[in-house]
C-alpha cells in the first residue's frame, strides 16, 4: 500500500503528463523534437512564467492579484522613459523594479488596511496601472530601446538558449527557496492556512501580505525587462490579456485558490506542461479555437484538482482497509 | 514503445519533409512554402483572405499553411510567427496586430532570408519586404462619401465615429473625408458637425449614436471606418426609431449589414473584397521569391486572376478595389 500513498503527487503528475505532452507533440509536427526548438520556445513563457510565481505567492496568502500584467506594461513603459534620456540599464533596472513593486504594495496596502477583497482591489487597479502605463508613455509606443536595454530579452547564447530563461530558472530557484525553507515562506502558508491562529501566534498579517503583493509586483518589473527584449517596444496595452495564462499556470501547479496549499515546484511545472502543449499545438499548425479549448480545459482540471486528490484519497483508503480486512 | 515508435514516426516525416524542401528550391518557380496568420482566426474577414491566398497558392503550385491565434493577442501573434520560423517556410505573410512588437521575429525571419509580406494591417517597415494596403486613405474616405450620398443624396449633417483620437487609419480616412466635404463639389452638399470615438467596441458604438442623434437633431448620416461602428449606427438608429431619417454607413462586413440592407432603414455600406487581398497578397509574395517582382516605386505587374498593379513607395502595394454593398448587391459579397 506504501507504493499508492507515494504516487498520487501532483507534481509527479505534472511531470508525466509534460512527457505525454512531449511526445505527443513529435507526433503532431516534425519540428517540435529538437533541443534547439524547445529551448527557443521557452522564451514564449518567461514572462507570463515571471508573473506566475510572484501571483502564486500571493495566492498562498488567501489573495489573488490580476493587475500583475498590467504592472508589467508600467515597468515596460517606465524602461522606454529610462531608455528615453540615456539611463544606464544597471540604474534603470532597480529604478523600474522598485516603482512596479511600489505599484504591488499599494494593491497589498489597499487589501489589508482598508480590509477589501484582493480581486476587487486588483480589478480596479488592472485598470488604473494601465493607465498610467499610457499616460506615461504614449499611444504609439517606443521602440528605440537602447541594446543594453534588451539584452536580457533577446539575447540567445549558443544560438538557442534564451538569457531570459536562465532569468526565469534562477527566479524560480529563488521563489521555491523563499517559500519552502525561509521562515518568511512559512509564514505565508501559516497566514494562508489559518489567518487567525497566525495572528495569535504573533505573525504580522497585513505587514507579511503587503510585503508579497510587492513581491508580486517587483517581479512583474523584472517580466517587464524581458518584455522589451523581447519584442522590442513598450505600450501601455503590453501582455494586455496573458492574465488568463498565469492564473491556469497557477492553479494547474497546485496552489489552492483559496490559499495554504501548493508547492511553487508545481508550478513551475506546470508552465512547462502549459509551454510544451501550446509548443506542440503551434507547430502543428492546430486551429486556434482547439487551442482555447486544451488550455481551458487544463484550467478546469486545475481547480478540480482538490476534488481529484480527494477522490484518490478515498480510493487509497478503501484500498487500505479492504487491505486490512483481508489480513 | 509508443513513444518510441512516435518518435521514429517523427524522424522519418521529417526526414520526407526536408527531402521535399530541398527538391523544391532546385524548382525555383514554384513549390515555396507560404505561411499566413491573421490578427485573430474564425472572424469571416480574415478566413475570406485565407480562402483567396489559399487559391493563389494553388495556382502558383505553392504549399500555403493558415495558422493563428482566436483572439488578437499580440504576445499569440508572435508566438504563432516563432513557430512558423521553426517550421522554415519560404515567406510569411500576416496581418499585424501591434507594428512595433512584432518586429524583433520580422526581422529574425528576413536574416533567414524569408521573405516577409503583410496585409490589412501593416508592421514596421524595416521588419518586412512588402505591405499590401486594402486601399488608400483618400480612396477610403471618397467610398465613405459616396456611400453617404446613396443614403443622402441632398446631402446634409454628417458625424464621424472613429476608434480613437490616435488610431493612425481611422483620423487621416476622417482627416480626407473633411478636405473632400470642404472642396470636392459633389461632396460639398456634406457639413462637418462631430467627431466621436467608440474604440471598435460594440456598445460603446451605440452609445455614441444614440447621444449623436440627440445632439444633432437634424443629423443625416454617421460615418465610420470601423467595421464595429458603423453596424452598431445602425443598430442604434433602428432603436431609435429614427430609420429612413439618419443613416449610417462606413466600412462594414456584408453579414453584419445585411438585415438593415433588406429591410430599407440602411442603404449602403462599404469595405473591399478580403479574398481577392488574400489572393494578391499570397500572390505577390510569390512573384518576390520566384525573382519576378522588383520592389521598386513604378514598378507594374500582373498579379494572376486580380489584375495589374504598381509598387508603391516603401515596398507598399495598393490593392485599392473598394466594393459598395446595397439591398441589391449584398448578396453577392461572397464573404
Amino acid at each position: 500500500m506504501t507504493v499508492f500513498r507515494r504516487i498520487p503527487q501532483w507534481e509527479l503528475l505534472l511531470i508525466v503528463l509534460t512527457l505525454c505532452a512531449a511526445a505527443w507533440s513529435s507526433n503532431l509536427s516534425p519540428y517540435y523534437l529538437s533541443v534547439d526548438q524547445i529551448l527557443l520556445s521557452t522564451r514564449q513563457f518567461v514572462y507570463p512564467g515571471i508573473l506566475a510565481l510572484g501571483l502564486a505567492v500571493v495566492v498562498v496568502l488567501g489573495e489573488i492579484d490580476i493587475s500583475l500584467a498590467s504592472i508589467l506594461a508600467f515597468g515596460a513603459v517606465l524602461f522606454s522613459k529610462c531608455s528615453e534620456v540615456g539611463m544606464a540599464i544597471w540604474l534603470a533596472t532597480p529604478l523600474v523594479i522598485l516603482a512596479c513593486a511600489a505599484l504591488g504594495a499599494f494593491n497589498g496596502v489597499l487589501v489589508t488596511r482598508l480590509r477589501l477583497p484582493s480581486l476587487a482591489v486588483t480589478l480596479g487597479t488592472m485598470g488604473a496601472y494601465r493607465g498610467l502605463a499610457f499616460i506615461v508613455g504614449s499611444e504609439y509606443g517606443y521602440t528605440s530601446f537602447d541594446s543594453s536595454y534588451t539584452f536580457i530579452g533577446s539575447t540567445k547564447l549558443f544560438g538557442a538558449l534564451p538569457v531570459s530563461f536562465l532569468v526565469f530558472l534562477a527566479l524560480a530557484a529563488g521563489v521555491i527557496f523563499l517559500m519552502h525553507k525561509t521562515v518568511f515562506g512559512r509564514r505565508c502558508y501559516a497566514v494562508g492556512n489559518n489567518k487567525e491562529a497566525a495572528w495569535i501566534a504573533g505573525i504580522d498579517v497585513a505587514n507579511l501580505k503587503t510585503q508579497a503583493f510587492a513581491l508580486g509586483g517587483g517581479l512583474a518589473g523584472i517580466a517587464s525587462l524581458v518584455w522589451i527584449g523581447q519584442y522590442g517596444s513598450a505600450r501601455g496595452d503590453n501582455a494586455d490579456g496573458s492574465i488568463l495564462l498565469v492564473v491556469t499556470a497557477v492553479v494547474l501547479g497546485g496552489i489552492d485558490i483559496n490559499g495554504g496549499r501548493g508547492s511553487m515546484v508545481g508550478v513551475v511545472l506546470a508552465l512547462f506542461l502549459l509551454g510544451t502543449i501550446r509548443n506542440g499545438m503551434g507547430l502543428a499548425n492546430m486551429a486556434g479555437p482547439t487551442q482555447t479549448v486544451v488550455l481551458g480545459t487544463l484550467l478546469i482540471i486545475g481547480v478540480l484538482r482538490p476534488l481529484i486528490a480527494r477522490g484518490i484519497a478515498r480510493l487509497r483508503q478503501q484500498l487500505a482497509s479492504s487491505g486490512h480486512a483481508g489480513n | 514503445m509508443k513513444i518510441r515508435s512516435a518518435l521514429l514516426s517523427a524522424a522519418a516525416v521529417a526526414l520526407t519533409l526536408g527531402l521535399g524542401a530541398a527538391s523544391t528550391a532546385q524548382a525555383e518557380d514554384s513549390g515555396f512554402k507560404i505561411m499566413m496568420t491573421p490578427k485573430w482566426t474564425g472572424f469571416p474577414y480574415f478566413e475570406a483572405a485565407a480562402r483567396g491566398g489559399e487559391a493563389a497558392a494553388e495556382e502558383l503550385g505553392d504549399e500555403f499553411v493558415y495558422a493563428g491565434a482566436d483572439h488578437a493577442d499580440v504576445t499569440l501573434q508572435v508566438e504563432t510567427l516563432q513557430n512558423f520560423l521553426t517550421q522554415r517556410p519560404d515567406a510569411i505573410l500576416l496581418a499585424a496586430i501591434d507594428l512595433n512588437a512584432v518586429a524583433p521575429v520580422l526581422k529574425e525571419a528576413m536574416e533567414q532570408g524569408i521573405v516577409v509580406t503583410t496585409f490589412d494591417a501593416d508592421a514596421a517597415a524595416d521588419a518586412r519586404d512588402m505591405f499590401v494596403n486594402q486601399m488608400s486613405y483618400k480612396q477610403a474616405a471618397k467610398t465613405m462619401l459616396d456611400c453617404a450620398l446613396i443614403d443622402a443624396p441632398e446631402g446634409g449633417e454628417v458625424a464621424f465615429v472613429a476608434a480613437s483620437p490616435t488610431s493612425p487609419n481611422h483620423s487621416a480616412h476622417i482627416k480626407f473625408m473633411k478636405e473632400y466635404i470642404e472642396t470636392d463639389p459633389t461632396y460639398q452638399v456634406f457639413t462637418v458637425v462631430d467627431t466621436q470615438y467608440a474604440n471598435d467596441d460594440d456598445a460603446k458604438s451605440y452609445d455614441v449614436a444614440i447621444n449623436l442623434m440627440q445632439a444633432h437633431p437634424n443629423l443625416k448620416v454617421i460615418i465610420s471606418s470601423s467595421a464595429v461602428s458603423a453596424p452598431a449606427g445602425a443598430r442604434a438608429i433602428a432603436a431609435a426609431g429614427r430609420a429612413g431619417e439618419v443613416y449610417s454607413t462606413g466600412f462594414a462586413l456584408p453579414d453584419a449589414i445585411k438585415s438593415y440592407l433588406e429591410d430599407g432603414s440602411q442603404k449602403c455600406f462599404a469595405l473591399w473584397n478580403p479574398y481577392e487581398l488574400g489572393y494578391l497578397a499570397t500572390y505577390v509574395t510569390h512573384l518576390k521569391l520566384a525573382g519576378k517582382l522588383e520592389l521598386t516605386p513604378g514598378t507594374t505587374f500582373e498579379a494572376g486572376k486580380a489584375g495589374s498593379y504598381t509598387v508603391g513607395e516603401g515596398g507598399e502595394i495598393v490593392y485599392g478595389k473598394p466594393m459598395m454593398f446595397t439591398k441589391d448587391t449584398v448578396d453577392d459579397a461572397g464573404f
